[in-house]
C-alpha cells in the first residue's frame, strides 16, 4: 500500500563542499530558515543560501548558494552544529566543547564563552525559563553518568543544573523538565527538577546505536527492539502503535504524519495515523537524518538532499484515484491541525465527496451515504449521474475538477440492470432524506422533478404521495415522463398541484371512461366526484355535473349536497342546481333533502317540492308493497317527518293530493298543521283506530306551545273517544288508558263532568290520585312563592326605613367636597357614603374627568 | 486522535491467539494472521466512552515493552492457549511481572483460547457456528482446565496483596474462547468494558486522566521471582 509522500530533491552538491577533496566528510548539517550550514571532518562550518523553487511539473528544486566557510582552528571534525536563531548564534560542538558563533559571519564571539566536556548535546524545544534570549541546553557530559543543563545566552553560558544517571547515558531528548535518555540497557525519562525516573523499555544502547527523538510537546520517538519505532510520553506511556523499521536504523524524523527513517540503503516513510508504510525511497550510505521546522534533510558524507514532502491534497487524490478511501480520510483527517481551517473544511468536504462517490461505485451504499451527507455534497452530482433525471432546464454543471470517473449509471454499472435498480432505490431514499432537511441543498425542483421520475420508472407509490402534498416538480419536464410512463391518474394530480384542474379532471374522466388506461385507483370515479365536491371552480363543476350523475345519482349528486358549507351560501343558485337535477329524480330528492333537512333552507318551494316528490314515491311504491316493504316504509317515514316537522309547505295543495289515497297518518298530520285538530283526531281514531298514534298526536302538535293548548287537544280527544259512547269497548278502554297516564294532561273538574257516572273510582283510581296530587302540589307550590314574596316585601321596608332614618345637618362650616365652597342654598346632592356637594358640582363632575371624586374622600 | 479514556492490555505468549481474539471482535471475522511486531492498538467505542486495546506481541524480543504498555491499564487480559500448558506457565513467570505498572486497581482477565480445539468442552458451551466444524477428528483433550486458570487468578491475586473479597470473583474472570468461532469473545470484551466503566467515572471525578505522576515511582518489584510461595 505504498503512496508518494515525498520527493527527493539534491541540496548541495559534492562540488560545492569538497571539489574533489575526497578526504572531506559530512559530519553534521543545521538548517534555520533559509540557512544551511554543514560541518565537516575538517573542522569547518560552511554556510549556504536554501533557494526554493517550484517547477511547472509542481514539485520543487533547491539550489544553495554557499555564503562562506570558516575553519574553527581545531584538528578534530565538527560534530555538531545547532541554531540558535533568536540569540543570532550558531552551537558548534567540537572536540567536546560547545562554542558559539555569529550566524552570519561565523566569528567565534568575542567572550569566548563555551560549555567544554560535552559529548553530545539537545536543545530543550519545550524551554521553562520562558525568556526569549536564551536557550536551554542539556549536554551528555564527558564525565561517567552526568548530564548537565545549561543556559546559553548571546554571549554568555550558566550551568543551572547537573544530574546524575544510573547508567552511562548515550542519547538525549529534552521536553520541559524532562529528558529522554538512552541508557546502556534502558530508555527512562528523568525529571531533571526533581530528579524523578521513569522506566520506558530496556535497550541494549552498546550494540545497536540508539535514537532519541522528540516527535511533540510531551512525546519522544524512539528506536526499540527489532526495528521498532516506538512513542512513549513522557509519562511513560505509548499512546501510538510503533512504526516497524528495518533492524539496522540509522536515523528518524518526523513530518506530520509520517515519520521517517533512514538505513544504510533505503529511507522509509511511515503514517503515524495508521502505521503502515507508505513510502521508501532507496538511498545509499546516508548518516544523517534530521528535521528542522518541517522541513527534512538526509545527507550523506558527501552531499546534502532534501525530503519534499508532496502537498498532502496531492496524496489525497493519489489515494482516491487508487480508491483506497479509508487511508485518503486518515490522512485528511491528520491534516486537519496543519492547514487554515477554512482551507482544511473546503478540502475535506471534497475530499469526502470523492469518497462518497467510490464507495458509491461499489454500490457500498450505507457508507456513501454518510460520506455525501458529511461532506454536504450538491445532490445534483449524484443525480446528474442518472441519465435524463435533472430536469432539462436545470442550471447545474458538474463540479470541476470532477469528483468521480463516470459518465453516468450505465457507465458505472456496465449496463448491469440489477445493479442499476439498486442505484436507483438507493437514489430514491436518499433524496427522500435530503428533501427531509433544509440543508444547504435545496435545489428543491432539481430533487423533487428528480424523484417523480424514479418513482414514475419505478411504479412506486411514493409518486402519490409526493404530488399531493408540498413538491416542486417542474411541470413541463415531469408531465412529459408521466405521460411516458402513463402515469395518467399522477399527471392529473400534477395538474391539479399546478392549478390546472380542468386538464387533471379531463385525464381522469377519460381514465374512468376508458378512453386510457391507468389502473392506480379502482374507485377513481369516487375520486373525481369528491375532487369536484371540493372543486371551487363552478364552471368544471357544471361541465361534469352531467358526467358524474349520470354515472350515479345516489354518488353524482354528492358534487352539490357534500360541498362545504361556508363555499355552498355565496356561490351555487340552488334553482340552478334543481333545473339541473330534473332529470335524475334520486339525486333531486337527495338534493332538496340537503337542502330542506341539512341546511334548512326556509323556503315553500323547497318543501313542498319535496314533500310533493316523497308523496309520489310513497304512492308510486305502494301498488307493490310487498317487493319493497323497507323502502316504502322508509320512503312513508321521511314523507310523515317532513310534513310533521316542516310548517313551510303548501299544505292545501298536499292535502288535496292526497285525498283518497288511503294515508290516514298523513292527511291527519296535514289537518293538524291547519290548526284542524278536530278532524285529525278524528281520522286517527275512528279511520285509523290507533289510539296511541292520537295520543302522541296531542304530544307532537303541542310541542313548543304553552299548557292550555295542549290540554285542549287532550280534552278534545277526550271528548272524541266519549262521544263514540259506552258501547264501543275499544274506546272506554282507550279512554281510561289516556286519563290513567296523562292526569296532569287534563283538567280533572272538567273531566269529572264529563265522564259517565257508571263508571267506578276503583277504574279511574291513577287518574284521580294524579290529579289529586297535582292539584296540592298546585297550592303548596303557590304557599311558598307568596310567603317568599312577603318576606322579599319585608327587606325592602326596612332597606327603605333605614336610608331615610339619618337627618344631613348642613351648616355654614360644611364645605362642598368638590369646591370647598360652603353652601349657599338648602339644596345639596349626597354620595352614599355620605359626602356633600353642590347639586352643580355634581352635575360637572360627569363631564369634567379630572375633578377630584368626592366618592373616593374620606 | 481521540483521547482514549481508558486502556486494556492483552498479554500472553506467542502464538495463543491475542490478534485473533481481538481481531475477531473488532472486525467480527477470523481471519490468518502474522505475529505481533512490538503492538498495536484498537479505539473502541463504548457507551460515551473510548476504550483502547492494546494487542502486544508475546514474542521474547518485545517482552521488554509489555511494562510500558501495562503503565496505568485499567485491565489486563491474560491469554494462553488451552491446548498448551506452558502457555499458561508462561503467564505466571513471565508476563504477571509486566503488570506491575499497571494502575493498582487494576482488573484481571484470563482468557483460555483455541477451545474450538480440544474435544472436551461441555455440550451447552458448544457454539453453534462451530458445532458442524470440520475439524472433528483434529480435536484432541483440553491441556489446561478451567480450575488452573481459576487457581492462577488466585495467585495473582496473592501477588498483588488484593483480597478476594475485593475483586471480581475468580469464576468471572476466568474466560475460555475461540477466536476461530468466535465463542465467548463478545462476552469477554464486553465483560471486561462494563467493569471498566467505573474505573472511568472514578477517573474523571478525580482529576485529569492520563496524566501518571512519575513522583509516585517506586522501585520495580522484582518480577522474575513470581509469585510461586
Ligand atoms: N483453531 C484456532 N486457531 C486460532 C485461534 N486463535 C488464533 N488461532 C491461530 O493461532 C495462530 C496465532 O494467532 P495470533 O492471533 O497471531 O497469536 P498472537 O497471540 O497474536 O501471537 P503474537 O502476536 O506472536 O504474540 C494463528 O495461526 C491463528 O490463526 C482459535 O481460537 N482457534
Ligand atoms: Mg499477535
Amino acid at each position: 500500500m505504498s503512496i508518494k509522500a515525498f520527493t527527493l530533491v539534491s541540496a548541495v552538491e559534492r562540488e560545492l563542499l569538497m571539489g574533489d577533496k575526497d578526504r572531506i566528510n559530512i559530519e553534521c548539517v543545521e538548517c534555520c530558515g533559509k540557512n544551511l550550514y554543514v560541518g565537516t571532518n575538517d573542522c569547518f562550518v560552511y554556510h549556504f543560501l536554501l533557494e526554493e523553487k517550484s517547477l511547472p511539473t509542481g514539485t520543487a528544486t533547491f539550489t544553495a548558494t554557499k555564503q562562506l566557510h570558516r575553519h574553527l582552528g581545531f584538528k578534530k571534525p565538527v560534530s555538531e552544529l545547532r541554531a540558535a536563531s533568536a540569540l543570532n548564534r550558531l552551537l558548534v560542538l567540537c572536540d567536546n566543547s560547545i562554542t558559539l558563533v555569529n550566524m552570519k559571519n561565523l566569528e567565534p564571539i568575542p567572550t569566548g564563552a563555551r560549555i567544554k566536556g560535552a559529548v553530545t548535546f539537545a536543545l530543550n524545544e519545550n524551554p521553562v525559563s520562558g525568556d526569549p534570549f536564551c536557550v536551554e541546553v542539556c549536554i551528555i557530559s564527558v564525565k561517567r553518568r552526568t548530564i548537565q543543563m545549561f543556559m546559553v545566552y548571546e554571549d554568555r553560558v550558566q550551568i543551572v543544573k547537573e544530574v546524575s544517571t544510573p547508567e552511562q547515558p548515550f542519547a538525549v531528548a529534552v521536553d520541559g523538565h524532562f529528558l529522554c535518555l538512552a541508557l546502556t540497557t534502558q530508555y527512562i525519562i528523568l525529571n531533571y527538577n526533581t530528579g524523578l525516573s521513569q522506566d520506558l523499555f530496556p535497550y541494549c544502547s552498546e550494540e545497536k546505536r540508539p535514537i532519541v527523538k522528540r516527535i511533540g510537546r510531551q512525546e519522544f520517538l524512539l528506536a526499540g527492539p527489532g526495528g521498532l519505532g516506538m512513542f512513549a510520553t513522557v509519562a511513560g506511556i505509548s499512546q501510538r502503535a510503533p512504526v516497524h523499521w528495518s533492524e539496522n536504523v540509522i536515523g528518524a524524523a518526523i513530518c506530520f504524519p509520517y515519520v521517517i527513517a533512514l538505513d544504510d540503503e533505503f529511507i522509509t516513510v511511515h503514517s503515524m495515523l495508521d502505521q503502515q508504510q507508505k513510502q521508501t525511497l532507496p538511498f545509499k550510505e546516508g548518516h544523517i537524518l534530521q528535521d528542522f521546522e518541517g522541513r527534512v534533510v538526509v545527507a550523506t558524507s558527501k552531499g546534502v538532499y532534501i525530503l519534499v514532502p508532496l502537498p498532502l491534497e496531492k496524496q489525497i487524490q493519489d489515494l482516491l484515484a487508487s480508491h483506497r478511501v479509508e487511508e485518503a480520510l486518515v490522512l485528511a483527517k491528520g491534516a486537519r491541525r496543519n492547514i487554515p481551517k477554512e482551507k482544511f473544511q473546503v478540502m475535506y468536504r471534497r475530499i469526502l465527496q470523492q469518497a462518497g462517490f467510490i464507495q458509491f461505485a461499489q454500490l457500498q451504499f450505507l457508507e456513501a451515504k454518510e460520506l455525501f451527507r458529511s461532506g454536504q455534497l450538491d445532490v445534483r452530482e449524484l443525480i446528474s449521474l442518472y441519465p435524463f433525471l435533472l430536469p432539462t432546464s436545470s442550471s447545474f454543471t458538474r463540479s470541476h475538477p470532477p469528483l468521480h470517473e463516470y459518465a453516468d449509471l450505465n457507465q458505472l454499472t456496465q449496463g448491469d440492470q440489477e445493479k442499476m435498480a439498486q442505484c436507483k432505490r438507493f437514489l430514491m431514499s436518499y433524496l427522500n432524506e435530503v428533501r427531509g432537511t433544509d440543508g444547504p441543498n435545496g435545489y428543491k425542483e432539481d430533487i423533487d422533478t428528480a424523484l417523480l421520475k424514479l418513482y414514475a420508472e419505478t411504479n412506486q407509490d411514493s409518486l402519490l404521495d409526493l404530488l399531493v402534498t408540498e413538491n416542486f416538480c417542474l411541470l413541463t419536464d415531469s408531465a412529459a415522463w408521466l405521460e411516458k410512463h402513463k402515469k395518467y391518474f399522477a399527471l392529473g394530480l400534477l395538474y391539479h398541484y399546478n392549478n390546472q384542474d380542468a386538464a387533471a379532471l379531463q385525464l381522469w374522466v377519460n381514465i374512468v371512461n376508458g378512453d386510457i388506461h391507468d389502473s392506480t385507483r379502482s374507485d377513481l370515479y369516487e375520486y373525481v366526484v369528491d375532487f369536484l365536491t371540493y372543486c371551487l371552480d363552478q364552471e368544471l363543476v357544471w361541465k361534469y355535473a352531467d358526467w358524474v350523475l349520470q354515472k350515479s345519482e345516489e354518488v353524482g349528486v354528492q358534487v352539490f349536497t357534500k360541498r362545504p358549507v361556508d363555499e355552498q351560501q355565496n356561490s351555487f343558485n340552488t334553482d340552478d342546481v334543481i333545473n339541473c337535477l330534473k332529470k335524475y329524480p334520486k339525486a333531486l330528492v337527495s338534493y332538496l333533502e340537503h337542502l330542506v333537512i341539512d341546511r334548512r333552507l326556509q323556503k315553500e318551494a323547497y318543501h313542498t317540492h319535496l314533500a310533493l316528490l316523497y308523496l309520489e314515491e310513497v304512492l308510486q311504491q305502494r301498488p307493490s308493497a310487498n317487493g319493497k316493504g323497507a323502502e316504502a316504509a322508509t320512503t312513508q317515514a321521511k314523507l310523515r317527518s317532513l310534513l310533521q316537522k316542516s310548517d313551510l309547505y303548501r299544505v292545501h295543495l298536499l292535502i288535496d293530493k292526497i285525498q283518497g289515497t288511503g294515508l290516514h297518518m298523513e292527511s291527519a298530520i296535514l289537518h293538524g298543521k291547519l290548526e284542524e285538530h278536530d278532524k285529525a283526531l278524528h281520522i286517527l281514531v275512528h279511520e285509523l283506530k290507533d289510539f296511541s298514534a292520537a295520543k302522541d298526536y296531542c304530544l307532537w302538535s303541542s310541542e313548543g306551545r304553552d299548557h292550555p293548548y295542549r290540554q285542549r287537544l287532550f280534552h278534545m280527544l277526550l271528548t272524541i273517544y266519549l262521544s263514540a259512547g259506552p258501547s264501543d269497548c275499544e274506546l272506554v278502554v282507550a279512554t281510561v288508558d289516556l286519563l290513567n297516564h296523562h292526569a296532569t294532561e287534563f283538567d280533572a273538574a272538567q273531566v269529572l263532568q264529563l265522564l259517565p257516572d257508571t263508571w267506578s273510582v276503583q277504574l279511574l283510581c291513577p287518574f284521580l290520585m294524579g290529579a289529586m296530587r297535582h292539584s296540592i302540589h298546585t297550592k303548596r307550590m303557590t304557599q311558598v312563592a307568596l310567603g317568599l314574596a312577603k318576606s322579599e316585601n319585608v327587606i325592602y321596608r326596612c332597606d327603605k326605613m333605614k336610608l331615610k332614618g339619618n337627618s344631613v345637618w348642613l351648616s355654614d362650616k360644611k364645605l362642598c367636597q368638590m369646591c370647598q365652597n360652603p353652601f349657599c342654598e338648602p339644596v345639596f346632592v349626597r354620595y352614599p357614603n355620605g359626602g356633600l356637594v353642590h347639586t352643580h358640582c355634581a352635575a360637572s363632575r360627569h363631564t369634567n374627568p379630572n375633578s377630584p371624586s368626592p366618592g373616593n374622600r374620606t | 486522535m481521540k483521547k482514549p479514556d481508558v486502556k486494556i492490555v492483552l498479554l500472553g505468549d506467542m502464538n495463543v491467539g491475542k490478534t485473533s481474539l481481538l481481531h475477531r471482535y473488532m472486525e467480527r471475522r477470523f481471519q490468518d494472521t502474522v505475529s505481533t511486531v512490538g503492538g498495536a492498538f484498537y479505539l473502541k467505542q463504548w457507551r460515551s466512552y473510548n476504550i483502547s486495546i492494546w494487542d502486544t506481541a508475546g514474542r521474547e524480543q518485545f517482552h521488554g515493552l509489555g511494562s510500558m504498555y501495562c503503565r496505568g491499564a485499567a485491565a489486563i487480559i491474560l491469554t494462553y492457549d488451552v491446548n498448551h500448558l506452558q502457555s499458561l506457565l508462561e503467564l505466571e513467570d513471565r508476563f504477571l511481572g509486566l503488570t506491575d505498572t499497571a494502575s493498582t486497581d487494576c482488573l484481571f482477565a484470563i482468557v483460555g483460547n483455541k477451545v474450538d480445539l480440544s474435544e472436551d468442552q461441555e455440550k451447552d458451551e458448544v457454539s453453534s457456528e462451530q458445532a458442524s466444524s470440520s475439524c472433528v477428528s483434529t480435536k484432541v483433550p483440553k491441556q489446561v482446565k478451567l480450575e488452573d486458570a481459576v487457581a492462577l487468578y488466585k495467585k495473582i491475586l496473592k501477588y498483588k496483596m488484593l483480597d478476594e473479597k475485593d475483586v471480581p470473583a475468580a469464576e468471572k474472570m476466568c474466560f475460555e474462547t475461540s477466536a476461530k468461532t468466535g465463542y465467548n469473545v463478545d462476552h469477554l470484551f464486553e465483560t471486561l468494558f462494563d467493569m471498566v466503566v467505573p474505573v472511568i467515572l472514578r477517573q474523571r471525578a478525580e482529576g485529569p486522566p492520563q496524566t501518571v505522576d512519575i513522583s509516585d515511582y517506586k522501585q520495580p518489584k522484582q518480577a522474575k521471582s513470581g509469585c510461586c510461595a
